[in-house]
């Protein structure tokens, strides 16, 4: 149901964990992609940045692979009216990207739980979820890191339900859903 | 994240427009673009937007002139100005022009996130302003209508404020405790030009003169013991509302010096001050008191009492406008219904005859007090007679109760010297003083024989 892509040398620890994730927490199955280079088309080189719009341009054109796409970048993401972004996505589209550059810290393991929720974020931004109000929900909209960490990792009842009814209805529809996403699903 | 609000996002770059509305569609806003000024006054005359984001440099039209333009067509838009880095001095001229905020290009995430938190918030306590006004507007129409009245003297009355209110005149009301002097003071505020303003009432008989002066004036720190933080004062309170003086001629002649040099010259002192302080307000008084007495006596300024009196309103007592009180009486009667949550239908024919004959020396306070009675205790669907049998035995304690020592004593004289024929020898004995402190007493209550 989704494709993982890791752009530039992402570490693998990281894009597997968001995978995992993924799966476990909403329930499609994520295939993790081979590496693609650095989106050089995306680059803003007076800010050393990659903008994340052009990026979920370009996936949004390809029509291979899963229906849903996410991007992975270690290199910094933004938008041209924003300074920087942790992560982008088109609400109820196809596509999102994310990045790890601001995620830092001395224990790898915060840095793969915060890109964790940051990809589950962006894919439950994907299948139509806004922001949620509760402070206690992976869908509430963190403006620092430490909002972030602060965050569980699950979804408030309410958005856990909205999940829910959003993904059955994706496999209703047949929109890209996999055996392996019945299989989640069912779980 | 539903915040219910509608947002226009005016920017000729088309990657802001997609990227902004983008973003804040994921935090539950509406989101409309349009990629120039003109293009935006024609969304504009499909439908209003209860948040504007303008960029400042489009090419044509800028966002300064864009504003202005919103603003003539919706004059509480709110809007944010999205401006370049540089151009800061430009989105200072346009929150002078009416924006609630800027941000400058590119801007952080949590700093637009904060913005829009802020003019959500924004929108809501307009809204929750705009919802309050209305209620309050429908409880100054209450209370307009709270002036229930059958009689020829309260529709002169009603009549007499319709006229008053619009100016700017000094208005004295007068009339016995209980008749509804603050109520009229009200509706004259509210039908004023000054009704936006705030209401200030101040009772002048219920403080002692010190007090009263500080309250009024208002005082600096340290200006006397126990004055530990500057504070205002009513009259500076009260700046483009309406003061309301309560029980005026009870203050003394040389707070009426005072008030009276703030009255002319519009401007007030703290106490312990030094510093002018400009105030403007419609100050309506109010006295149960005969003022041209006391200034006869030399008790009430000759200037004060012109500057308070420019118009006159005398609320006659409730005894007086008898046909008032039926329908009064059911105008508490549904106020009391509602409070208590019962379901009174009305008087009895002689319960109304009670009320109609009692004399009510507390007027259509003391009427209140008993409708509110009667509604807690009732029982049945009609208040009758008997459950009104009370006000017959506290007649006389109640009409002594509601008056000063002084109206008592004119009052008893009154009675006991009709009681005796007019005869002042007969009277003076009954009352147990001598002839000449009987004369005296009548001069000063200007009684007399018949």
């Amino acid at each position: 149901m989704l494709d993982l892509i890791p752009f530039g040398a992402v570490d693998p620890m990281a894009v597997s964990i968001v995978a995992a994730h993924i799966q476990a927490i909403i329930g499609a199955y994520t295939n993790i992609q081979s590496e693609r280079s650095l989106p050089d088309y995306a680059l803003i080189a007076t800010r050393n940045q990659y903008d994340a719009a052009k990026i979920l341009k370009a996936l949004h054109g390809e029509s291979q692979g899963a229906p849903f796409k996410l991007g992975l970048l270690q290199e910094d993401l933004c938008l041209p009216i924003l300074t920087y972004v942790y992560g982008e996505s088109q609400l109820g589209g196809k596509v999102a990207v994310i990045s790890i550059h601001r995620l830092i810290d001395p224990r790898p393991e915060i840095i793969y739980e915060r890109a964790a929720k940051i990809g589950i974020h962006e894919v439950g931004h994907m299948i139509g979820l806004e922001h949620c109000r509760g402070i206690d929900c992976l869908m509430h909209f963190s403006k620092q890191l430490d909002q972030l960490d602060g965050q569980p990792l699950h979804f408030c009842s309410a958005c856990e339900y909205e999940v829910s009814r959003r993904m059955k209805r994706l496999v209703r529809n047949g929109i890209g859903v996999t055996s392996q996403d019945q299989r989640s699903l069912e779980k | 994240m539903a915040r219910n609000l509608n947002v226009l996002v005016v920017d000729d770059e088309e990657t802001i427009c997609i990227s902004l509305s983008a973003w804040l569609a994921k935090e539950g806003f509406r989101v409309e673009t349009a990629s120039s000024g003109p293009a935006a006054l024609e969304r504009l005359s499909e439908k209003l937007f209860d948040l504007y984001l303008l960029d400042l440099k489009m090419p044509g039209m800028d966002g300064l002139e864009l504003l202005t333009r919103i603003r003539a067509i919706q004059p509480d838009a709110s809007a944010i100005m999205i401006t370049a880095h540089g151009s800061i001095q430009t989105a200072v001229e346009s929150m002078k022009n009416g924006a609630i905020d800027y941000l400058c290009k590119p801007f952080d995430p949590e700093e637009l996130s904060l913005v829009m938190e802020r003019a959500a918030t924004n929108k809501a306590l307009r809204d929750e302003n705009v919802m309050l006004r209305m209620q309050l507007l429908e409880q100054q129409d209450a209370i307009f209508s709270g002036i229930v009245a059958q009689s020829q003297a309260m529709h002169a009355i009603l009549s007499d404020i319709e006229e008053v209110a619009p100016s700017n005149a000094a208005v004295l009301i007068t009339g016995e405790t209980g008749v509804g002097k603050e109520l009229v003071a009200r509706v004259i505020h509210m039908r004023s030009e000054q009704s936006q303003g705030p209401f200030i009432a101040v009772n002048c008989g219920a403080q002692t003169e010190t007090l009263l002066e500080s309250e009024l004036f208002g005082h600096e720190r340290g200006a006397f013991t126990g004055a530990v933080k500057a504070r205002r004062g009513l009259l500076e309170m009260a700046n483009n509302g309406t003061l309301f003086l309560d029980e005026i001629g009870e203050i003394s002649p040389k707070m009426q010096v005072n008030l009276l040099r703030a009255l002319e010259e519009k401007k007030i002192q703290r106490v312990g001050g030094a510093r002018p302080i400009e105030t403007h307000f419609r100050l309506i008084s109010a006295t149960h008191r005969d003022l041209q007495q006391l200034r006869r006596e030399a008790l009430f300024r000759e200037d004060f009492f012109y500057r308070i009196n420019v118009f006159t309103i005398h609320i006659p007592p409730l005894r007086e406008r008898v046909e008032d009180i039926p329908i009064l009486a059911d105008f508490f009667l549904q106020k009391y219904n509602q409070e208590t949550r019962k379901r009174i239908e009305g008087f009895t024919q002689n319960a109304l005859a009670i009320l109609k004959s009692h004399s009510w020396p507390g007027n259509a306070r003391e009427l209140r007090n008993v409708i509110e009675r009667v509604v807690v205790l009732a029982r049945g669907r009609m208040i009758g007679s008997e459950e009104l049998d009370f006000l017959k035995s506290r007649s006389v304690e109640c009409q002594m109760e509601n008056l000063t020592l002084k109206e008592a004593e004119r009052g008893h004289i009154q009675v006991v010297l009709t009681s005796c024929g007019g005869n002042i020898s007969q009277a003076a004995k009954k009352l147990g003083i001598d002839r000449v402190t009987l004369s005296r007493k009548m001069k000063r209550h200007q009684l007399n024989r018949d």
